[in-house]
């Protein structure tokens, strides 16, 4: 609305007024360049240092007389790394299967139906956002460990699960869905399942997406836990597996490879959905 | 609405699985935290009820303290540095059309890797053959050991966390400048008001809401640092870059002293529950 109101203004004074608006922007776009180089930097250095020789001087000493692919190829062959990348793959791919499942089920139940206890359990589920992961991390550990959970794919994973971000979007979304929709298919006669695997799944498809997206970044990122709760490569991510690199490894060209390679399925997910992603945290806040 | 009524049995299935995730894993270790807190539980599994020993042992530990001191000047840093990046690269990217999402997309890039990843490249970047200390031999500095001197190894993490998490405050701010009408900016120019006055009178206040969930968000990050820490300082220099997290995890994973490793979690849990309880006070007043 306000964009109709402020557009005559702007179309009427745009021929005469554009070259001097560019010319007043140019200090804007000067800013926006240094902050972007500035953040772009690191990325540039690593790449940089990650194909240069092993024992080279490399920037900003000097640039480096010659590229190679050495490192790359050497990080993954190295023992342990494709096994962390396999297991930090598993991690992320399988918590976004299940959140994705369990977080719209709750998340359709709290917004859709009536049951003994809802308000309070969805008091409780708000609650728990307020209780820092680090605060629990101790009980967390033992009572997993008490299991036998030390080192296995179910110890990494189920404690990861239980996240009430996904349930509260999943529920802000299909609260705005009419229910009619739902009303209609009972009618004809469709089970619970049914309703929810052709209705609520179908229409909820985009912030399904989204907060697919939002898991797997926060599970491929994490750290703590992981670091905590796996105990050899069997089970190791990779962000614990870099900092096991990083202490026996004194070549920062191998430690710039292993890091760049760590962050590929990010940087995919960045260039492929960057526009999703970018919406996505304007709307819905998520982090 | 009527079958909404009519069968409450399906409603608890739907939520079921989540709830028993929740009781498990949410529930039961916040208070299970609270619980140890009041043991000497140990490696071992064994454990006694010790009452409070665990608390005057707190107060009476300089690591504690000196960890709290450092995880607050840490938070007196990194907060206003990473509000200050994140409002200023919003209003650039607000004020412009042409290129926007490119910029955008470019200072929103660091956001998507892990805390591990910028540890492990700003390490490099603040070794002694660095990439700092290349630009400032350049200028005939240095070389300034950003690592290894106590009070510069904060700075150079809030730098770090910075780095790699204004993008989303950034977003954030965007969408409240947006979210701003351009109608009311249009008028206070018609009415002469300068660039600054506009700033000032108009879209900060309106931007406050936005503003007071990211300094909230980005206070309770601060409080949580770890990643960064354990990758390039080891809580070093001399215990200078020891936060409250180093310490739950330095006391429970290094000396396994789980229920004393719980007392310094109910600290971080006390902190970040005031600053949450601050927020809803002050949302709650917004709204009515």
């Amino acid at each position: 609305m306000t964009m109709t109101a402020a557009r005559p203004a702007t179309a009427q004074a745009r021929p005469a007024a554009r070259p001097r608006r560019h010319g007043r922007r140019w200090p804007l776009y000067t800013l926006l360049a240094v902050m972007s180089l500035l953040t772009l930097g690191p990325f540039i250095a690593m790449v940089i240092v990650a194909l240069s020789p092993r024992n080279a001087p490399t920037v900003p000493a000097q640039w480096p007389d010659s590229l190679t692919l050495d490192n790359l190829t050497q990080v993954l062959g190295a023992s342990g790394f494709a096994e962390w990348t396999l297991n930090s793959l598993v991690y992320s791919g399988v918590s976004v299967v299940i959140i994705l499942l369990t977080a719209s089920m709750a998340g359709y139940a709290f917004a859709k139906k009536r049951f003994p206890g809802r308000d309070t359990m969805l008091w409780t589920f708000l609650a728990t956002m307020m209780v820092p992961f680090q605060a629990t991390l101790i009980p967390l550990y033992v009572l997993v460990s008490d299991f036998d959970g030390a080192d296995t794919f179910w110890g990494l994973i189920v404690p990861t699960l239980a996240n009430s971000q996904a349930v509260f979007l999943m529920r802000q979304f299909i609260m705005g869905l009419p229910d009619e929709l739902f009303d209609a298919a009972k009618v004809d006669g469709a089970s619970e399942l049914r309703v929810y695997w052709t209705i609520v799944v179908p229409l909820t498809k985009p912030i399904l997406a989204t907060l697919g997206v939002f898991v797997f970044l926060w599970h491929w990122n994490d750290f703590l836990w992981p670091l905590v709760i796996s105990q050899s490569d069997a089970t190791r991510t990779l962000t614990v597996g870099l900092t096991v690199l990083k202490t026996e490894e004194a070549q920062w060209s191998m430690l710039m490879s292993s890091a760049a390679i760590s962050a590929v399925p990010c940087l995919l997910v960045f260039f492929l959905l960057q526009r999703y992603l970018v919406n996505s945290i304007a709307m819905t806040g998520l982090k | 609405m009527r079958h909404r009524l009519r069968d409450p049995v399906t409603g608890l299935l739907f939520v079921l699985p989540m709830l028993v995730l929740f009781l498990i894993f949410k529930i039961f270790p916040t208070l299970g935290a609270a619980g140890m807190s009041l043991t000497n539980w140990n490696i071992g599994g064994e454990w006694s009820f010790i009452g409070a020993d665990n608390y005057t042992r707190l107060v009476n530990d300089p690591n504690f303290w000196s960890s709290l001191r450092a995880t607050l000047v840490y938070t007196v840093i990194y907060v206003p540095l990473v509000m200050a990046v994140s409002l200023g690269t919003a209003l650039l990217l607000n004020s412009i059309v042409f290129m926007r999402g490119l910029f955008r997309g470019m200072l929103f890039l660091p956001y998507v890797t892990s805390f591990v990843f910028a540890g492990i490249i700003w390490r490099w970047i603040f070794e002694f053959d660095g990439l700092v200390n290349g630009v400032l031999a350049k200028l005939d500095l240095g070389p300034v050991g950003f690592m290894e001197r106590a009070e510069l190894v904060l700075p150079a993490l809030a730098v770090v966390s910075c780095w790699k998490g204004f993008g989303y405050s950034m977003l954030i701010l965007l969408a409240g400048l947006k979210a701003i009408p351009g109608s009311y900016l249009e008028a206070a120019k018609v009415d002469g008001a300068g660039p600054w006055q506009r700033f000032r009178g108009i879209t900060l206040p309106l931007l406050k809401p936005a503003l007071f969930f990211v300094l909230v968000i980005e206070t309770i990050a601060s409080f949580q640092v770890f990643d960064t820490i354990y990758v390039m300082t080891g809580g070093g220099p001399a215990k200078a870059s020891y936060t409250l997290i180093y310490g739950i995890f330095e006391r429970g994973f290094r000396f396994w002293e789980f229920g004393y490793a719980a007392t310094w979690g109910m600290v971080l849990f006390a902190i970040v529950l005031v600053v949450s309880l601050i927020q809803r006070r002050f949302i709650g007043k917004e709204n009515t």
